[in-house]
């Protein structure tokens, strides 16, 4: 029992309060009870939290001692450069936690937006007498009082109506007005008429109501509780970003300790070591690979935004390219959201929209145009669109009519009808639309040939065949029927200056709506968006199920289905009663059929539906455009909001916003998500592969005792510099045509896998090396070196010698760029010149490095000296052959192993 | 298991409501209904009275549901008077209401609720009263621990709850991630999950069946607080039965504490249950 299955007395009873109201010291004893009526954020780290625990975790930690030992070193033993050495760690450290935080901040703006569908003030009555109150203050027991243009402040239970109608949008998605009463009720609460919700509104009447829930525990603080709280978890990205952390960091740890000890054992003194083993780990940690994935992830986010979907969280550009089921909506998203008639059932025929007789179809026509609150002004017809094509067609076919309308019972989702009652030659006449299930068993008769003929079994099966039919059309079909009302009836004889409503017939079971006449159907065609059916295509071609979710009826849901090739066999077809009386399990059993739709649904289901995939391991997104669907877009991995027809709460909510409330954006959207993916992995092939020409500089250094070939700061040189802009323009490779007909990524399938490494490790780097090596010794030989001979680190040929190892690497990792555009293609076949940022960010990358070389600030910073150019010429030949033997590579992968995975 | 139930009544409305969860598990345990008011020194008679016509319809009720019932009004402090008279009736279980500024204060300054939790001989049940619109509850939502104990004791009040209104019962236990240092957080489904269901609870759901009372069960991984108020929010949950905190104060600062959590965020009334034999 709740309390809207009570009568009025019992409402008084059980909240403890009475048609006076409460006492004011009451409401005091009870704000003190219930708190104020708010709503409030769900407690969250906060931002500042957020960005400390970027500098706990891991590698954070590892580096954190290692700078700290360097500052320890520098303050034993100054003027060895510890100094520069921590404080580059340390940089590091905030370049990583800034980068990171970047590409998990996103401002909380959805609590903000719900709270403005909240009043300031409101009646209530207290001690006997009416005052304005703060609407925070109002308490349970309270007796509030509403009318129009009113905005609900708790949930209340309605105990006086007059004609009232709100609209409840922010709680069920449907704009609506309903109707609402005072009277006892057996079903839902959610769903009960004798209800007025917080954060709706009042569009006419009046009535009076007792709180019963204030503040987080009313329905519109559910939907603020759960937006704020319940979070999609970790990003595919994030999540790997942290292993690949882990494995480098648990990887840079094991070599620092066990070079720390080989250099003891062999004689080295403990900071010889130390310089050493900080120089293995940062040598080892991609310093830039955080800073370019998070731009890969804006330029990303950019290239979407010219793809019509606006990216809200930057990481949601590659969850895009993982997802595995979209959830979404119809009506808008697949279909244009354009109604127009297009068929009619009368006098037992279905017929073509066009083919209608203005004098045969009159009665229809003439309901579906009154009984209608759509508007033609200006040329223009204003209102629902459905409601506009009725009008639309009636109008062709009848002309303007003039008729007053006395009342009308608006539609609402439990009733699905609608009726006015107008004042047709002097007589009233109840005119009705609505839902065929509902309004059939109000007929007594049916309107053949202009003939009323009583209503039997036969006739009731043949229209019931008719509207099948017209659905399995695709049609969003309705039922019209009217009652003229004879001056003898109950409810007597009414003039035309009588324009009073009766509001004893506006009511939700108003007695107008019995003993009808059926006078036809109408069929309504939202056509489908022309783009759609193709990117349902490339959806299945790409592996992703598409689950449509709909508050049309079933057959009608199939054949938009069918119409866009979204379904091809028998989809299971779940509607919304089904679904509310099924367990998990059961709908956990129905989401793993092939072919699923959801029918006759509304918006506050979805979260279910997200929730129950997202634990099965799906990679979910979800559209919505209402204020409930806000906790379903949090949940979901992708939360996409209508960027036309969404609501602030929605587009606050979501991940990404279709500026074009279009399903084939969505679908452009992933593609280019999996691109970036994609590149993610070219980038890191890239980046690691600069790794090894950067440890092994240190491992010839106390393995070769030769002095060290490549300082830290030039380490950090490669990693902060010269790498990032080449990298970031493989960050904008293009997707190719191959990327949508692979299925989307095994969630098992690791970022930094077994491949990728021994590619970049074993195969591209030791050419690197060699490289640096050869341009080191070279430069130290020409300069008349003897193997074992010390150099100062201030030593001129010494410093031009690790110029020529910082610049081999440079050189090789410009054809570099190059091999890693692709993992199996042939540079030539996907286009040398195809992605032209590669020239930029090669240019960059080589005027960073003349800067570094020639530059005396360049030589200051990095312990650098100028080179001849002889020194560059000599190491081209390195970058050639590294060209090369990646295209013999690429050329032996594709022709031996074509049908292994894409992926390296 | 409950032949006498005691439950105390003052001036505020969720004292009353709190009553009424006593009156009818009393009706189902075929108990004797004690009313307690214990007045405190200085209290105005507005709040005398109020809690007087609280207990006066309560009583009524309680006569129309055809339950022994006895009032008992006393002056003093309401935390001893109510340990007297529980050892002086031999009570089995005492319900008072918790409110809505005891959750900040409760640790740091000390309620009458939390005294009577820790000092009662008694089973204890702290109600926190917040949606007095959900006059019997239908869906009872009830998180566990991985190892519960009194599970006899705790089942039973569940069950006889979940007969006193009619309800369905939903376990729930909140779970850690499970994760490894190079793999992360591992994906588990609910199949996978629910193979890893603790012991006591399995022990649990043998209860549910004894009694005869329908019931689901649900392991979900995340923080205990926060993904029991989600469910209980997401799934229109319309009471929540869980067990009283066990963390110390410092434990709680340091680590959370699911219990209070819940408090705070509730969307339905809570009961906290403390089984008559943690105190001795």
């Amino acid at each position: 029992m709740k309390i809207h299955n009570l009568p009025k007395e019992e409402v008084f009873r059980s909240l403890v309060t009475s048609e006076n109201g409460l006492t004011e010291e009451e409401a005091k004893r009870r704000l003190s009870e219930f708190g104020f009526n708010e709503i409030k954020e769900a407690k969250k780290k906060s931002l500042t939290i957020r960005f400390f625990e970027q500098f706990t975790h891991f590698l954070a930690i590892l580096l954190w001692i290692g700078a700290g030992l360097a500052f320890l070193s520098e303050y034993l033993r100054p003027g060895e450069g510890m100094l520069t050495l921590g404080l580059a760690i340390v940089s590091v450290i905030f370049i990583n936690a800034v980068f990171t935080f970047i590409q998990e901040y996103r401002a909380e703006k959805a609590l903000e937006a719900l709270k403005k569908l909240l009043p300031f003030y409101v009646k209530v009555v207290r001690d006997g007498k009416e005052k304005e109150t703060h609407a925070r203050e109002v308490v349970p027991g309270d007796l509030i009082l509403i009318s129009e243009g009113d905005k609900i402040p708790a949930d209340a239970r309605l105990i006086d109506t007059s004609i009232l109608k709100v609209n409840n949008a922010p709680l069920t998605g449907e704009s609506e007005p309903m109707m609402r009463d005072h009277e006892p009720f057996d079903g839902e609460l959610i769903e009960s008429p004798n209800m007025a919700f917080a954060g709706t509104t009042v569009l006419s009447g009046s009535g009076k109501a007792v709180v019963f829930a204030t503040g987080m525990r009313t329905e519109f603080g559910r939907i603020a509780h759960l937006t704020s709280a319940v979070e999609a978890g970790l990003s595919p990205l994030q999540k790997e970003i942290i292993k690949v952390t882990r494995i480098v960091a648990f990887l840079a740890t094991i070599m620092g300790i066990a070079f720390f000890i080989i250099g003891h054992i062999i004689g080295r003194t403990f900071w010889e070591n130390f310089i050493f083993a900080a120089g293995i780990i940062i040598a080892n940690v991609p310093e830039g690979l955080l800073p370019t994935v998070t731009l890969s992830l804006a330029m990303g986010s950019q290239r979407m935004a010219k793809r019509k979907a606006l990216i809200k969280t930057l990481t949601a550009v590659e969850t895009l390219g993982s997802v595995t089921v979209i959830c979404t909506d119809k009506t808008g998203t697949l279909t244009q959201n354009r109604m127009t008639v297009r068929s009619v059932w009368l006098d037992e025929r279905i017929m073509d929209i066009d083919d209608v007789m203005a004098e045969e179809a009159e009665k229809l026509m003439r309901i579906a145009y009154l009984c209608n609150n759509a508007k033609f002004i200006e040329g223009e017809y204003r209102g629902d669109p459905t409601e506009a094509a009725l009008l639309k067609a009636a109008r062709e076919i009848t002309g303007d009519i003039k008729i007053e309308r006395l009342s009308e019972i608006p539609f609402d989702s439990e009733r699905k009808r609608m009726t006015t009652l107008n004042l047709i030659n002097g007589e009233r006449v109840a005119l009705t639309k609505g839902a065929m299930e509902g309004l059939l068993p109000l007929c007594s008769h049916m309107l053949i040939n202009g003939e009323k003929v009583p209503v039997d079994d036969l006739l009731r099966e043949r229209a019931m065949d008719a509207y099948h039919s017209l659905m399995d059309m695709g049609l969003r079909v309705l039922s019209f029927a009217y009652r003229e009302i004879e001056e003898s009836s109950e409810f007597g004889v009414r003039s035309s200056e009588s324009k009073n409503e009766d509001s004893s017939l506006v009511t939700r079971h108003s007695s107008l709506e019995t003993d009808m006449v059926f006078a036809g159907l109408i069929g309504l065609e939202d056509p489908p968006r022309p783009e759609v059916p193709e990117a349902i295509r490339k959806c299945h071609e790409a592996g992703i199920k598409v689950i449509m979710i709909t508050g049309d009826g079933s057959r009608t849901a199939l054949a938009i289905a069918r119409e866009i090739g979204l379904v091809k066999g028998n989809p299971a077809v779940i509607e919304g009663h089904e679904f509310v009386r099924m367990s998990d399990g059961e709908l956990r059993e129905r989401l793993f059929e092939k072919e699923i739709i959801f029918a006759r649904m509304t918006p506050k289901y979805k979260m279910r539906v997200v929730s129950i995939l997202k634990e099965e391991g799906e990679r979910v997104a979800v559209t919505g455009d209402g204020v409930n669907d806000a906790p379903a877009l949090k949940k979901a991995d992708i939360g996409i909001a209508m960027g036309i027809t969404g609501t602030d709460v929605a587009k606050e909510a979501s991940d990404m916003v279709l500026l074009d409330d279009n399903f084939a954006t969505i679908v452009n959207a992933i593609e280019e998500g999996r691109a970036v993916y994609e590149n993610i992995r070219k980038f890191i092939s890239y980046i690691f592969s600069s790794n090894i020409p950067e440890i092994v500089p240190y491992l010839s250094y106390v393995l070769l005792k030769i002095p060290l070939p490549l300082t830290i700061m030039q380490i950090l040189a490669v990693d902060l510099g010269t790498d990032m802009l080449p990298a970031l323009a493989l960050g904008a490779e293009k997707p190719t045509k191959e990327l949508m007909k692979q299925p989307p990524r095994n969630p098992k399938e690791r970022l930094l896998n077994f491949k990728l490494l021994s590619r970049a490790y074993l195969f591209l780097g030791p050419i690197e090396a060699a490289a640096g090596l050869f341009g080191f010794f070279y430069v130290l030989k020409s300069g008349g070196w003897q193997w074992g001979e010390v150099l100062a680190a201030n030593n001129l040929l010494y410093m031009q010698a690790t110029t020529a190892c910082l610049t081999a690497i440079i050189v090789t990792q410009v054809a570099n760029v190059f091999a890693c555009r692709s993992f199996r293609e042939s540079v030539f076949s996907i286009g040398l010149f195809s992605n032209r940022l590669i020239f930029f960010g090669i240019a960059a990358e080589l005027l960073l490095q003349f800067f570094i070389v020639y530059h005396p600030w360049g030589n200051k910073i990095f312990s650098t000296s100028p080179i001849p150019i002889s020194v560059w010429l000599i190491l081209i030949p390195f970058a050639v052959i590294l060209f090369v033997a990646e295209e013999i590579r690429k050329f032996t992968v594709t022709t031996y192993f074509q049908k292994q995975s894409p992926y390296p | 298991m409950y032949r006498k139930i005691l439950t105390a009544v003052n001036e505020h409305l969720n004292s009353e409501v709190t009553a009424r969860y006593a009156l009818n598990l009393a009706r189902v345990c075929e108990a004797k209904l004690y009313l307690c008011f214990i007045a405190e020194k200085g209290q105005p008679f507005t709040s005398l009275d109020r809690a007087e016509e609280a207990i006066k319809r309560i009583f009524i009720e309680a006569e129309q549901m055809d339950i022994e019932v006895e009032t008992i009004t006393e002056t003093g402090d309401p935390a001893r008077k109510i340990g007297e008279i529980v050892r002086h009736e031999g009570i089995d279980i005492a319900f008072a209401a918790t409110r809505r500024e005891d959750v900040e204060r409760r640790f740091y300054a000390g309620t009458v609720a939390r005294r009577l939790s820790l000092n009662l001989p008694c089973s204890i049940a702290l109600v926190r009263v917040v949606h007095i619109g959900r006059i019997h509850p239908r869906e009872i939502l009830v998180p566990l621990k991985a190892r519960v104990n009194h599970v006899e004791e705790r089942a039973y009040f569940t069950a006889k709850i979940a007969q006193a209104f009619g309800s369905e019962v939903f376990l729930f236990h909140a779970t850690k991630p499970i994760s490894k240092f190079f793999h992360g957080e591992l994906h588990l489904t609910p199949l996978e999950w629910e193979k890893k269901l603790p012991e006591d609870i399995s022990h649990y759901m043998e209860h549910m069946r004894r009694y005869k009372i329908i019931h689901d069960g649900r392991l979900v991984p995340g923080m205990a607080g926060k993904t029991i108020a989600i469910e209980a929010f997401s799934k229109r949950h319309d009471l929540i039965i869980m067990g009283a905190s066990q963390r110390s104060l410092l434990s709680s600062i340091l680590k959370g504490n699911p219990v209070e959590e819940v408090l705070k965020d509730t969307p339905c009334d809570l009961i906290i249950l403390r089984p008559r034999h943690e105190n001795t």
